[in-house]
């Protein structure tokens, strides 16, 4: 039998202002001890605020195979304000 | 000596006191560092290994105060005096158990160690006030992570709950002695360092019985709270410097390294 | 669309290697990647479990509140080491729980140092300094190896390593600096741990096994012999300035070369020693076991709560 626990993924903001990102996962019984145990092995170093705690089971990811998921074959610079050269002026001073 | 007590402070009491917390909080770390590489899963050893870590800190915080009073460095004071000069509670004296007992004696020294530090807040005594405004800071995560595996443990299973309340049995009568009044200590109390050990004592009763209460475990008390009767006997001497000889052990072993060359040679 | 055949992943996957590019763990990957990873993470992880042991039989006895608390830090990292490692381990499908049986077992391996005894306080120091100077270097060009996840353990713990290797080099200089004793106590402890660090980097390539294939697929980038002279030539001047003796009367700078040349260590007692007969191998794995057996009812009631508590609240 596993008596490992569940894994919980975690996030750490290291201050206010910052997003919140992802550092490693901890084996906790439940979320709240998922906080205290995440506090303990990825913020006794790093400066953090904040800590956010997910049940690795509960996400839902792509699957790297499937290349095709983000295929963008079609142009789609006009999206690029780079993509953009009307002049400043109309005529020439 | 860069401090000095204010004349209405009797100092010697106050040393006393003073070396009582520092002692408590160093025996106590001592003992969780037991864990370390031999907890119940990695992620408690690395939790434990943290509390070890506060613990020893808080008591280091403590003997620096000391020193300024004294002149006696801290590790002269926790590697140079022999057990009797020692003024820590036989509670923490005791070897460190099973898991359960760990986590019970850790949560009834924690909520000891709010109370205590919540009423250096008014404290006569500035140093003790901006001291107690650092360290509660800290030992609120403690009082977390242990009050959290109290209530968790308390009677998730027959086996948890079991050795939940035998840990209780044998850590209350024990924990009691934290409490253990202090010769002189009115001096203290007159003086506004702290309201006393009894008044401590209440205000720890009044947050440990209903919280053990609600997570399935018996204490030897009768009535509500702090107007509780405490029906077993209290084991207590420490704070005179009578311990147990687990305390003799234990400094034998945390002075050995440290006497082949005593002083700041390490 | 024509499936690919086993054929087309794996030049996907060499050629994937080959530009520098990382694999995740939810590629395909060869088999032989896959096992040879799960061998490597693991015994890396298990090494900083056992690690733990011999030098936190001298927490208790650390010398003053500064060791103490280092001391306890130390330690502790080592526990987090391993976390992070079975962790990554773990995302190439094996559990965490598996392989912790495994080692119990005596199934698995780990790093031979951790089986010798550490009789005195500057074992302490000499574990820090040397063995951690040994796992750096090793440690750093696994940060960056080929499998993502391995990768970013590996740079967060080398981060932390170099406060291993810091602490440990501080406390050798202090006793250094200390009585004719405690100088002694050190160059003893130098002299047990040198052959021993020699080996941890491993065998010669041309006896390992597995060496050819790491190297092949990027899981590491120097052979077991460039490591281990990158470590000599590092440790040999550091050990000198100390006033310290290599104890390895052949141990000298090689003007031609420009490294330092070294005495082979005992290749047939790395063998027994990984394989279970070292002086320590049956005393740390039974303190492992002892540790796990006692802590198993905590783990079964924490997990037994969440059970209650999931089904009172979905009542």
């Amino acid at each position: 039998m596993d008596t490992q626990w569940e894994t919980y993924e975690v996030f750490h903001q290291s201050r206010r202002g910052e997003p919140h990102s992802y550092v490693g996962s901890v084996h906790a019984p439940d979320p709240q001890m998922a906080l205290q145990l995440a506090r303990d092995q990825f913020a006794r170093r790093l400066k953090c605020v904040s800590l956010w705690v997910v049940r690795s089971a509960d996400i839902t990811g792509t699957d790297y195979q499937d290349n095709d998921f983000f295929a963008q074959v079609t142009d789609k610079s006009y999206r690029d304000p780079k993509a953009f050269d009307a002049p400043d002026r109309l005529q020439p001073e | 000596m860069s401090l000095s007590l204010p004349s209405h402070i009797p100092r010697e009491t106050f040393i006393r006191f003073l070396l009582a917390q520092a002692d408590d909080e160093l025996v106590l770390g001592h003992r969780d560092s037991e864990w370390t590489g031999h907890a119940p899963i990695l992620e408690e050893d690395i939790a434990f290994s943290n509390i070890a870590q506060d613990e020893i800190g808080h008591s280091l915080v403590w003997l620096t105060l000391h020193e300024q009073l004294t002149g006696r460095t801290p590790d002269e004071m926790g590697f140079e005096r022999i057990a009797s000069e020692f003024r820590c509670c036989r509670f923490v004296e005791y070897p460190k158990g099973d898991f359960a007992y760990t986590v019970v004696r850790q949560y009834l020294f924690d909520v000891a160690e709010q109370v205590r530090l919540e009423s250096f807040l008014e404290s006569s005594f500035g140093p003790f006030k901006d001291t107690a405004e650092k360290l509660l800071r800290e030992e609120m995560y403690h009082l977390l992570h242990s009050s959290s595996l109290v209530e968790r443990l308390g009677d998730a299973t027959d086996e948890s709950h079991r050795r939940m309340q035998a840990a209780v049995d044998a850590a209350f009568p024990q924990s009691l002695g934290m409490f253990e009044q202090l010769e002189g200590e009115e001096g203290l109390t007159e003086g506004g360092v702290f309201p006393g050990n009894r008044t401590l004592r209440s205000r720890w009763l009044k947050r440990v019985v209903p919280f053990l209460r609600k997570v399935s475990l018996a204490l030897p008390v009768k009535g509500e709270n702090e107007h509780c009767t405490i029906l077993c006997p209290i084991d207590d001497g420490g704070r005179k410097g009578m311990h147990t000889a687990h305390l003799d052990d234990l400094i034998n072993d945390m002075q050995q390294v440290y006497r082949l060359a005593p002083g700041p040679n390490w | 669309m024509r499936e690919k055949t086993s054929e087309d992943k794996l030049a996907e996957f060499e050629e994937r290697v080959g530009r520098g590019e990382k694999v995740e763990s939810g590629d395909w990957m060869p088999d032989d990647y896959r096992k040879n990873l799960i061998r490597m993470i693991s015994q890396h992880a298990h090494s900083e479990i056992v690690g733990q042991l011999p030098e936190g039989k001298w927490i208790p006895y650390a010398p003053g509140f500064r060791r103490k608390l280092t001391l306890i830090a130390k330690v502790q990292d080592e526990a987090g080491h391993g976390q992070l490692l079975y962790r990554a381990a773990e995302t190439l499908g094996k559990s965490r729980e598996d392989m912790m049986s495994e080692l119990l077992a005596g199934k698995a391996k780990y790093s031979n140092v951790f089986n010798y005894p550490t009789p005195t306080w500057a074992d302490v120091g000499v574990i820090g300094w040397l063995v951690d100077t040994a796992a750096v270097i090793n440690q750093t060009m696994l940060a960056q190896s080929s499998y993502g996840p391995y990768g970013r353990a590996m740079k967060r713990i080398c981060y932390e390593e170099s406060f291993h290797i810091k602490q440990g080099y501080d406390a050798i200089v202090a006793l250094a600096k200390g009585t004719p004793e405690q100088r002694a106590m050190a160059q003893d402890s130098i002299n047990r741990w040198w052959y021993p660090t020699l080996m941890m980097s491993g065998p010669p390539d041309s006896l390992s096994v597995h060496s050819q294939l790491a190297m092949k697929w990027k899981i590491k980038s120097k052979s077991n012999e460039q490591v281990r002279q990158e470590f000599v030539d590092h440790i040999v001047p550091q050990i000198r300035a100390l006033g310290f003796e290599v104890p390895d009367p052949d141990c000298r700078f090689d003007d031609a070369t420009g490294h330092h040349r070294y005495t082979q260590p005992d290749w047939d007692e790395l063998r027994r020693v990984v394989n279970g007969d070292g002086p320590c191998n049956a005393e740390r794995l039974a303190v492992r076991q002892k540790a796990h057996d006692e802590g198993r009812w905590v783990r079964e009631a924490l997990a037994a709560h969440h059970d209650k508590q999931s089904k009172n609240a979905a009542a």
